[in-house]
């Protein structure tokens, strides 16, 4: 790169990039979150009870915890290896600003892992009985619910990137913290089979989501200045 | 503080007129309401006090925040015992699903997350930082989950007006040991905070000369 002044719009396709790219490169951590959502959602019928018409009742809540549990999983790869070969704190000294940066990660993050398993929740509301009035319902708040997640989670990964043992700590500290999305989501497929309009659900899930957007990045990013002495 | 704490027992729990319909169980109101009306500052207090560790570095606010989590969770625990205690009585169960009790379980566990994280960060420096921003971050999601989980399944009652005239359903002999005793666990919340202040203060002045002298007394 030449003396050439590089714009934040440039740095964040940048990073954007970069994250796809090692990701891609990758293929475990990609393929890992996905594996776990089918596994976890199908234990629930084996451990509840094969019967169609309880599954039907509970698919909703089974989609949404396994999406949940999915995206914890994969998020601890969020800032561990950029933290191990210091490429964290390279980020942390651009001139950029760092809530673009942080959103450029949050973006490929979830890409990588929240998108596969919204493409792939209605084969497995299928499998669990799921009422098929509810597939587009289920689709769409999955789709505006996973991104609040991986935003929200990067709070908690951010704050225990330089932990020995976080796994723990990062469920303690994320999963209270996901409890709105989850019941907004699950609600609005129970009232939408129930024949209610899913437009109030839709925008209090669009406005978590939009709110966490504006948020959650800065706090991630005050979070990893924290973390990354 | 035990004037208040002993008058207002007293008074709650043998002088108030009985409950026509819940008995003797509703004494526990008065445990049960100023207890979880205020662990409900909790995490206000300890955004607040975050707030201040962030921006000015005060040793002292980041104590406040270190030792109200653990005296937060104590009182949301109570809270919650207390509640389920009363509620055996009254809805014929331990615990349901509803709003209120949700969002204050899941105020306990979030209190929880900040103790591990204290505890889990080893630099003094970063643990101070990192708990007050999840105490704030904690303290904007509280009020989420509220009003979340209150939208979803609400059973417990919402909070009852105390008129001033004894001709009203709940006169004076009903709230002035309430307001007792509200001020009574506020005066008992406000001692422990500092009780356990001055432990923090102590144990990391703990090599200063007038800590060294003050054990040697």
């Amino acid at each position: 790169m030449n003396k050439q002044r590089v714009s934040t719009g440039q740095a964040f396709r940048a990073t954007l990039q970069r994250d796809l790219l090692i990701a891609y490169k990758r293929k475990n951590d990609m393929v890992n979150p996905f594996m776990f959502f089918l596994i976890v959602a199908s234990l629930f019928p084996i451990g509840i009870s094969p019967d169609s018409e309880r599954l039907a009742e509970i698919a909703a809540g089974v989609l949404w915890i396994s999406a949940l549990l999915a995206s914890l999983l994969a998020m601890d790869n969020l800032y561990r290896a950029d933290y191990e070969d210091g490429s964290l704190e390279q980020l942390l000294l651009s001139p950029h600003p760092l809530y673009f940066m942080v959103l450029a990660k949050n973006i490929a993050h979830w890409l990588v892992s929240g998108l596969p398993v919204v493409l792939i929740s209605p084969l497995i509301a299928y499998m669990l009985n799921l009422p098929s009035e509810s597939y587009m319902t289920l689709f769409v708040t999955l789709l505006l619910g996973t991104p609040v997640f991986s935003l929200l989670g990067s709070i908690g990964v951010a704050l225990t990137v330089g932990l020995g043992s976080r796994g723990l700590i990062l469920a303690v500290i994320t999963l209270p913290m996901s409890v709105p999305v989850l019941i907004a989501g699950t609600l609005a497929i129970e009232q939408t089979s129930n024949g209610a309009s899913l437009g109030g659900y839709l925008a209090i899930l669009g406005a978590m989501l939009v709110a966490s957007i504006s948020l959650a990045p800065l706090a991630s990013g005050a979070a990893l200045r924290i973390s990354v002495n | 503080m035990i004037l208040f704490l002993v008058i207002g027992a007293t008074w709650a729990l043998l002088y108030v007129p009985q409950d026509y319909q819940q008995g003797l169980t509703n004494r526990i109101l008065y445990v049960h309401v100023p207890v979880a009306s205020l662990s409900l500052s909790f995490f206000p207090l300890m955004a607040v006090a975050g707030t201040i560790t962030l921006v000015w570095k005060m040793k002292l606010a980041d104590m406040v925040v270190k030792v109200a989590a653990p005296l937060g969770a104590w009182f949301t625990a109570l809270a919650l015992a207390s509640g389920s205690i009363w509620g055996v009585d009254t809805w014929g169960t331990w615990w349901i699903w509803d709003g209120r009790l949700t969002s204050l379980l899941l105020q306990f566990f979030l209190l929880l997350g900040i103790i591990s994280l204290r505890s889990a960060l080893e630099d003094s420096d970063a643990a101070a930082r990192a708990c007050a921003l999840l105490s704030i971050v904690g303290c904007i999601n509280v009020v989420v989950i509220k009003y979340s989980v209150d939208w979803w399944n609400t059973l417990h009652q919402p909070g009852t007006t105390f008129g001033m005239t004894s001709d009203q359903p709940n006169g004076p002999e009903f709230w002035i040991p309430l307001l007792i005793m509200g001020i009574a666990v506020a005066l008992f919340f406000a001692v422990s905070l500092i009780l356990a202040t001055r432990n923090e203060i102590l144990e990391r002045e703990r090599r200063s000369q007038w800590v060294q002298e003050l054990v040697q007394e």
